[in-house]
Order: structure tokens, then C-alpha cells, then sequence
């Protein structure tokens, strides 16, 4: 037997070796997501908006700032690290400005077959002359005779965000704060975690580089939580372990006073941990940190096994034990396999993972205990240590705790009815299972205000088979969407197609551009009397004729532009299979809210067209999740239940049994609601735990009351397994990680109470003689 | 400067009265008209309309570009303006919210992130409402004359706000702006005289 499971041990480890892990948030989206979910997750996951790093220069005077920010910005785009380095300077636009000049009477908005008529040339002129003469004039003045008809002001006005940082002394600066700001967009996709650390890495070793005293550098976006979250997922789970180690080693060795039973009782934990990541990653792929700091726990709960076993071994031998209290160790193994296995199949990767972690580790923990202890420790652990105590303190509990009966009735009671009154505390987000700390999130909305960036409220969303057949889809959206803006019910729109026009559109214009003799008949009638004289405009006829003959823009041809990063945060390409997404970000007027449902009527017609909400479709996600979790927790529950009326066969045997677990989990879920947390999927999963280790402990006690007496060995087992559970979700609850420590939160109060409650519960034996129940059901 | 006329004595002497009787009141120190007295009485005016007609001289053209229109403005932060003609646009800035309109194209921008708009719209909207805080936080501010007569040079501070504008004058009297000449740093210059209208409503943005 020892061979066998060396052998097993042997390759697991092997497995465990070579297994993936991974500690982003991936695990935590879901498989099978709505047509509005999948454009979010697409846009979360490679969209541009992943790749922003916003960073803020605070400290120092405005001038020490203002410095700062452009040395910062100049040695980041000369890095070449990033994509695009952004901090108001005009410096950066040039290139970009060159490129879009040369074709501007395809790409200006303003260009149509009216656009070169007397009347069209002589309006645009007007305009144009509108601007000489003030400030906005300036730069359109060196342009005026290759550009009279201004088709570069409508380009820029076209691209202008509507909510720009404000620029002081010709940098971003905050409105609300000393703080000058920069936007870097990393040429790694967002998901590339090692990469972006490296991002991160360059902008703090270039901003040391800085030498710039009383300065400090701020440095958040999307990137930055991953990689940060990464970090302390990683940490944490090593502290849990590591910990955990520590607390259960003392307690054993408290528990049996020597090595040897320490030694053995670890090797049914060694064998779940072992099991549970090597079925995770052979069933998932890839084992995520968030399983890995849940399994810590395991250590707790498998360990019980071990405990049982040398504990009461001793008084049955190991044939004894196999016979008395094997069935009682087997069943609470069954319940609690069953709660989990509800879990397996969940369409959300994080929890279908946790599940097959507790149901593969268990299973191994059990087993090994079944088989190998036995073979190894015939008679159960030596040492006496403390347990003596331990049996003493557990018997006086038993004698105590009925007495607390009806209080404790009343308590749950009380727990019910403030559960009834009290408002749902089930309101967790998915926010809430990031391990992002509050004080990131608030200079992460900090930065993004100053910076303008909106975060993403509504956005209309149009799929089409190619990039052509896309932008073609924004122009249309876009010209209904002009039509909210002229009515005021919308402030302003971005648009893929406002970079970069569809080729339909472009060829539009090439092809309304006049030959030369025509454009300068048209052009000596419209400067008739203007201040523009036709014999100075040479320049523009001749641009417009090189322009007659130039090719498209496509995105491939913005490569390498600051506007490749900017259409590619608006234009999802698709690949082989998957349509192509224009995004377009709707901001609503100042006053009043959008007019959500004019606008789905506005789109209704248009094929792959759809409005997204984005805080509504994360929160439907995640109520999608809290909703899954529910069934599958319920479908647990009552497998648990099926499990335990199949092998009790007595209703009051099971009214018995499920009394302290149902009082245990009320009373959670009061204290838990009374302390004001929002509960959330992982408080649900807890609540699943604490009926599966519970239902272990009142097993126990229904033993003992058949047996009619309640045997030192077995309470004291009980009583340490206890402890142990308890320790090691407690620690859970000390996780910087608020998922892990939600289940702790839940499940180290749940054990201890469902032991107490199972001992309180549980009626004294009845006499011998008035003992109608059965015999304990063989094997 | 020029030796002073009969009818600035005499505007003199009014100011002088007016200073009095406001300081028989308590309102306001008897010193000479500074910066902190123009605000005082330009922010006596909450709301007003008035016309302006615009003469623009630019270097690259022979010809004086003229433009007229509507002005108005309503404190604390709104303020219109309203080209008639050659072409209709309109200005429109509440806050920090800045409405362009030209034809039926329209556009917002925040008016802090635009530095060609703000010196402009600072400048002109801080004095018609007398905000002394704003003016001072953009420019460096010089005051002659009286109240019933005055001027008020503003050159920017910052560097990057002086490559828009160079200089601007507002002159006007007692609680009117009456002209705003302006100089652009390539030698252009605006100069926009200003006529109030009477019967003013206020400004709508």
C-alpha cells in the first residue's frame, strides 16, 4: 500500500511540477457570455483600454511639475516601450499631423460634392477667414493657401475629445489637485502580465531617473491592478500556506505530545493538495492562486481525517476503527463531496475550479487515510499530549452546551427573524472579488477624472464581417447619433470611423474632387470680393489634384501613429471567424440622463447593432454568477440532504442532524448581515462549507447518541478537528485577497458554531430499552 | 501720456464725489481706482447685452476683416458670443463648458483644455462679471484711469498662454466694457468695440 501511494504521490508531484499558474482575474470571467458580454470582455481583456497606463507627477511647485512631465513624457517615447506617451505637449502630433494633412480632402468631414461648388468654397472660406485674426488662427495661418476651405480644422475638431485635461503652461495638469498628468499606452497587450510589469517597471526607473526631489509619482490603470493583484494573490497564498503549516503542526503537536502521529496525520493533506491541483490543471488547464489560497484551507479540513483516525484508532485498532468509525469519517466525506460537486460544472472558471479542488483533495485525504494509514499506524497514534484535556474539556462541553438549548433556539430564531427584516445582504459586486485595495481604486477614478477618461458608462456596439464593412457600420450609427447631439439628448460621441472614414466614404470624397480648371473657375467666382485672393490659392488647386490620385487609409496604414492606439481602443479587429466591433463611447448632456431607450429604437434596424451598458452588463455578470452559484449551492445542499436521509433513514435522526447545520448557517448569515458585508458568490461558497464540514460533526454526535456513551478518544478527535478547521479559515479571513477571506469569514465561525450547536443540539442517550433506532448502517 | 483734458478733470472730480459718498457709507476705502475698485464696479452688472462690431487686421491679408454680433453674459460664469455676420457662429461658455456652433455642427469641449479659447474667454468674461480671482489667475493685471472712465491691460502669465495672446486692453466706463483690443503674438490684431443694448435680457448659453 505504501508503495502504491509513494508511487502516486510521486507523479502527482511530478504534475504539479509542470502545472500552469496563473493569478489574474481571467478565472473570474465567464465561459458562456450574452453578445454584450462578450464585447465587454474583449474590450476588458485585449482592448487598447487595457494597455492605458495613466500616471500623475504631484509634489514640488507647478514648475517643478510641469518640467517633470515633459522630461518623463520624452524619455518614455524614446524608450520605444510604448505606443503611445501622451501629457498635452503638442510635440507628438506632428508626425501624425503630416500624415492625415496629405489626406485631408478624404478624410476631413467637411469634404462632400457640394464641398467645391461656388457657394461650398465660399462658405468654407468664410469660415476659415472666421479664425484668422485670433488665437485658433495662428496655426492655420502657415496652411491658409494650401488650406483655405479649413478641411484641417474639421478634422481636429472632429478627433477633439470632448473632455480634455486641462492644460496649464502647455501640459495636462488636474483640475482638482497639484498634480500634473501623462497617459502611456503600452505596446504589450493588457494581458501580457509580465510585460506590463516591465511598462510599469521602465516609467518608475525613468521617473527616478528624473532625479527629481520632492516629487512623487503616481501610477494606476488597468495594468497596474493586474500586475498588483498578481503580487498579492501570489504573497498571500505563500502566507496561508506557510502559515497554515505552522498553526496546524503546533496544534498536532500540542494535540499528540510527538513527531510520529504529526508526520502521519500531514499525509492525508499532502495527498489532497497534491490531488486537488493536479486534477484542477488535468481538468482546467491552468491552476489559479485564487484555488491554490482556497486549498490552503484543505490542510485544516484534511487533516481532520488524519486526526480521526490515530485518535480513535487507538481504543478500536485500525480493523475496529474501520468497522465503528469509518462509515460515520465516509459519510461526512460523502456530503461534503456532494456539496462541492455542484461547483464542478459552473460555467465560471474560478468556481467550477474550486470545486474540483475540494472534491479531488478530499477524496485523496479520505483515501489515504482509508488505505494507508492503516497499513502504516495499526494502532492508531502513541503520544497523549494534551489530548486527555482535550477529551475532558469536549465532555464538559457536552454537558453544558444542552443546558443552552432553548437559548440558543431562541438565538437562531432571533437570527431568522433578523434575517427576514434586515435588507438582503446579498449585494456583493464583482468588484468586490478584486483584490485591488480601495485606496488604488480611488486614485485610479482620481486620475481618470483629471484625465477626462470617462469611465466607460454606454456604448454602442456594431459588428461587421471586415474593418471596411465596420467603419461603414459607425458612419451610419454616427449620423443618427449626430441627430441626438443637434437635440441636445446627447453631448458627444466617439467614433472609430471620426479617425479613421470608411474606404466607401474616402473614395466618396476622392471622387468629388474637380479637376483643376473646373476648381479655379469655381474658385474665381467664390473669392469675388473676399479677402482670400484666388491668384494666391495656386497651392490649394494643386493639393487637391495630388490628392485626386491618393489610395485609402486604412488602419494598416496608421500603424505607428498615436491614432493607431486610439482607433484600436474604438475598433476591435476581428480575426479569423470573429466579426469586427466598432465601440462608440456616448456621453450624455450635462444635465439629465441618456436617452436609453430612444436609443435602442435608433439602432433597432441596424444589424449587429447593440447598445451596452457597461456597469449593468458587469453587474449582470456577476448576478449571473451569484444566480449560478445559488442553484448549484441549493442542488449541494440537497444532495447533502438526500445523502444523509438515505443513510439515517429516520426523520428524526435528520431533523437531528440538519437542527445545528441550519442553526450554524443562520446564524452566519445574521452575523455576517449584522456586520454590514455584502455577501457575494464566495460568502455563498463558504455557506456550502460549513454545511459540509458541520454535517461531519453532527454525524459524530448522532453516533455517539446511539452508542449511548459518549467515548473520551472520539470527542477529543472531534474537538481537535475542530480547531484545526477553525485555525485555518481564520487565517483564510486575515487574506488581503477578498475572496479568500470572504470564505473565511464565513466558514471559520460556521465550524465552531456547528460543532457547539451539534453538542448543544443533541439529546442526551436514551436509555437502553426505549433505543427503537436501528443499528449504525454497515459498510 | 497726454496732459489731462477738461472732461477727464471733470470725470475726476465725479469720481470723487461718487468715492465720498461711498465712503460716508462704509463700502469702500477712499484710495485711488485700482483693480480691486474696477471689479467692485463691474460686478455691480450681473447680467448685460450689448453689440460689438469687430475689426480683425491680419498680416497675411491686404483687407480688414470685419465681423459683428451679439454679446452677453450673465454672472457668475456665463457668456455668449454671437457672429452675425460675414457668417453666423456662436460662443457659448458656461463653467468650464465650451459650445461651439457654426451652421449646424456643434461642439463641446471644457474650456481649461483648450488654450486658444481660454485667454480670450478668461479675459472678456472675468471682466464683464468683475471676477478679480480668475483675472489674476491667468494674467498679469495693470489699471488706469477712473471710474468713470478706465483701462485694464492683461498680459498672461504663463509663457505657453503668451504664444496665443500677447496683450489685451478692455477699456470702458464705470461698469461697461465698451472696447477689447487684442494682440496676437505674429502682429495681428482685433480690436472689438462694444455698444450695450439697453433693454437687456439675460444671456442664455
Amino acid at each position: 500500500m505504501p508503495w502504491i501511494w509513494l508511487a502516486a504521490m510521486a507523479l502527482g508531484l511530478w504534475l504539479c511540477v509542470r502545472a500552469t499558474y496563473v493569478a489574474d482575474l481571467s478565472a473570474f470571467l465567464p465561459s458562456a457570455p450574452s453578445a454584450e458580454q462578450r464585447v465587454l470582455l474583449a474590450q476588458l481583456k485585449n482592448g487598447a483600454t487595457a494597455r492605458v497606463l495613466m500616471i500623475g507627477i504631484r509634489g514640488g511647485t507647478a514648475q517643478a511639475r510641469t518640467d517633470a512631465s515633459r522630461r518623463l513624457g520624452a524619455a518614455l517615447r524614446t524608450s520605444g516601450a510604448f505606443e503611445a506617451v501622451h501629457n498635452g505637449e503638442d510635440s507628438d502630433q506632428e508626425a501624425m499631423g503630416r500624415l492625415l494633412f496629405e489626406r485631408r480632402y478624404l478624410l476631413s468631414p467637411g469634404v462632400d460634392a457640394q464641398r467645391f461648388s461656388v457657394e461650398g468654397l465660399r462658405d468654407a472660406m468664410a469660415e476659415t477667414v472666421g479664425l484668422l485674426g485670433t488665437p485658433a488662427g495662428a496655426r492655420i495661418q502657415p496652411l491658409l493657401w494650401r488650406d483655405p476651405t479649413g478641411e484641417t480644422v474639421r478634422m481636429a475638431e472632429a478627433m477633439l475629445p470632448a473632455a480634455a485635461p486641462r492644460v496649464e503652461d502647455g501640459v495636462w495638469v488636474s483640475r482638482s489637485q497639484p498634480r500634473a498628468l501623462l497617459v502611456a499606452t503600452t505596446g504589450a497587450d493588457g494581458g501580457d502580465l509580465d510585460a506590463q510589469q516591465e511598462a510599469q517597471q521602465r516609467i518608475r526607473a525613468a521617473f527616478a531617473a528624473l532625479g527629481a526631489s520632492g516629487l512623487q509619482l503616481e501610477l494606476t490603470g488597468p495594468g497596474v491592478f493586474a500586475v498588483e493583484s498578481r503580487a498579492t494573490i501570489k504573497a498571500e497564498v505563500e502566507r496561508l500556506a506557510l502559515a497554515g503549516t505552522v498553526a496546524m503542526v503546533l496544534l498536532l503537536l500540542v494535540a499528540f505530545g510527538s513527531l510520529r502521529p504529526l508526520g502521519i496525520a500531514a499525509l492525508p493533506v499532502a495527498s489532497g493538495v497534491v490531488a486537488g491541483i493536479v486534477a484542477v490543471s488535468l481538468v482546467a488547464g491552468q491552476v489559479h492562486g485564487l484555488t491554490l489560497g482556497f486549498g490552503t484551507t484543505l490542510i485544516g479540513e484534511a487533516v481532520d481525517y488524519g486526526i480521526y483516525y490515530l485518535v480513535q484508532a487507538r481504543a478500536l485498532g485500525h480493523r475496529g476503527w474501520l468497522r465503528e468509525q469509518w462509515p460515520t469519517v465516509r459519510l461526512g466525506l460523502w456530503t461534503s463531496v456532494a456539496g462541492f460537486a455542484a461547483l464542478v460544472a459552473s460555467g465560471w472558471g474560478g468556481l467550477a475550479q474550486l470545486g474540483i479542488f475540494a472534491v479531488s483533495g478530499l477524496l485523496a485525504a479520505a483515501l489515504t487515510t482509508r488505505y494507508l494509514l492503516p497499513a502504516i499506524a495499526p494502532a492508531g497514534a502513541s503520544g497523549s499530549g494534551m489530548r486527555e484535556r482535550l477529551a475532558r474539556f469536549t465532555q464538559w462541553l457536552t454537558q453544558v452546551l444542552p443546558r443552552a438549548r432553548l437559548p440558543l433556539l431562541a438565538l437562531t430564531l432571533a437570527a431568522a427573524v433578523a434575517l427576514a427584516w434586515l435588507p438582503s445582504p446579498w449585494r456583493g459586486s464583482l468588484s468586490s472579488l478584486s483584490p485591488v485595495p480601495q485606496q488604488a481604486l480611488d486614485l485610479e477614478a482620481s486620475l481618470r477624472a483629471d484625465l477626462g477618461a470617462s469611465d466607460a458608462g454606454v456604448l454602442v456596439a456594431a459588428e461587421a464581417a471586415d474593418e471596411a464593412a465596420v467603419l461603414a457600420a459607425a458612419e451610419r450609427i454616427g449620423q443618427r447619433l449626430d441627430a441626438l447631439v443637434q437635440a441636445g439628448k446627447l453631448a458627444s460621441y466617439r467614433s472609430p470611423a471620426q479617425i479613421l472614414p470608411s474606404p466607401a466614404t474616402q473614395l466618396a470624397r476622392r471622387a468629388a474632387l474637380p479637376e483643376a480648371p473646373v476648381l479655379q473657375e469655381h474658385l474665381a467666382a467664390a473669392t469675388r470680393d473676399g479677402p482670400l485672393p484666388a491668384a494666391k490659392l495656386a497651392p490649394f488647386v494643386a493639393d487637391v489634384q495630388a490628392q485626386r490620385g491618393m489610395p485609402v487609409l486604412t488602419r494598416a496604414g496608421l500603424q505607428g501613429t498615436p491614432l493607431a492606439g486610439a482607433l484600436d481602443a474604438q475598433l476591435l479587429a476581428g480575426t479569423d471567424g470573429t466579426p469586427w466591433t466598432a465601440l462608440m463611447l456616448l456621453q450624455g448632456p450635462a444635465e439629465g440622463a441618456l436617452p436609453l431607450a430612444e436609443l435602442r429604437q435608433l439602432v433597432a434596424d441596424l444589424p449587429g447593432t447593440r447598445i451596452v451598458q457597461v456597469q449593468p452588463e458587469l453587474d449582470q455578470i456577476y448576478a449571473g454568477y451569484l444566480h449560478q452559484a445559488r442553484w448549484q449551492a441549493a442542488l449541494g445542499a440537497l444532495a447533502v440532504l438526500a445523502l444523509l436521509a438515505w443513510h439515517l433513514r429516520s426523520v428524526r435522526r435528520l431533523a437531528a442532524v440538519l437542527l445545528p447545520l441550519a442553526a450554524s448557517v443562520l446564524l452566519v448569515l445574521a452575523g455576517l448581515a449584522l456586520s454590514g458585508a455584502a455577501l457575494g458568490v464566495l460568502h455563498l461558497i463558504g455557506l456550502l462549507l460549513v454545511a459540509a464540514i458541520g454535517s461531519n460533526y453532527a454525524l459524530f454526535f448522532d453516533y455517539l447518541r446511539l452508542r449511548g456513551d459518549a467515548d473520551p478518544d472520539t470527542l477529543a478527535s472531534l474537538m481537535l478537528a475542530n480547531v484545526t478547521t477553525v485555525v485555518s479559515f481564520a487565517l483564510l479571513a486575515t487574506a488581503k485577497v477578498p475572496a479568500l477571506a470572504a470564505v473565511g469569514w464565513t466558514v471559520a465561525p460556521g465550524a465552531l458554531l456547528s460543532l457547539l450547536l451539534a453538542a448543544a443540539f443533541t439529546r442526551a442517550p436514551e436509555r437502553s430499552g426505549r433505543n427503537r433506532v436501528t443499528q449504525w448502517p454497515e459498510a | 501720456m497726454r496732459a489731462p483734458a477738461l472732461p477727464d478733470v471733470l470725470a475726476a472730480l465725479r469720481v470723487a464725489l461718487l468715492a465720498l459718498c461711498l465712503a460716508a457709507a462704509g463700502s469702500v476705502r477712499a484710495a485711488g481706482f485700482d483693480l480691486q475698485a474696477l471689479m467692485q464696479q463691474l460686478a455691480q452688472v450681473r447680467s448685460g447685452q450689448a453689440q460689438f462690431v469687430e475689426d480683425r487686421r491680419v498680416q497675411q491679408l491686404d483687407q480688414t476683416l470685419r465681423s459683428s454680433g451679439r454679446l452677453s453674459f450673465t454672472a457668475p460664469d456665463t457668456f455668449v458670443r454671437e457672429t452675425l455676420k460675414p457668417t453666423q457662429e456662436r460662443m457659448a461658455v458656461v463653467g468650464n463648458q465650451l459650445t461651439m456652433s457654426r451652421g449646424n455642427r456643434s461642439r463641446t469641449a471644457l474650456l481649461d483644455s483648450v488654450p486658444e479659447a481660454v485667454v480670450i474667454v478668461e479675459a472678456i468674461r472675468g471682466t464683464l462679471t468683475g471676477n478679480r480671482e480668475t483675472l489674476e489667475r491667468y494674467f498679469d493685471t495693470t489699471v488706469q484711469g477712473s471710474a468713470e472712465q478706465w483701462q485694464l491691460d492683461l498680459v498672461p502669465r504663463e509663457a505657453r498662454l503668451r504664444e496665443q495672446v500677447t496683450h489685451l486692453r478692455l477699456s470702458g466706463r464705470q461698469g461697461q466694457v465698451r472696447e477689447v483690443h487684442m494682440t496676437l503674438p505674429g502682429g495681428d490684431t482685433s480690436v472689438m468695440r462694444i455698444e450695450p443694448v439697453a433693454d437687456a435680457a439675460p444671456a442664455k448659453p
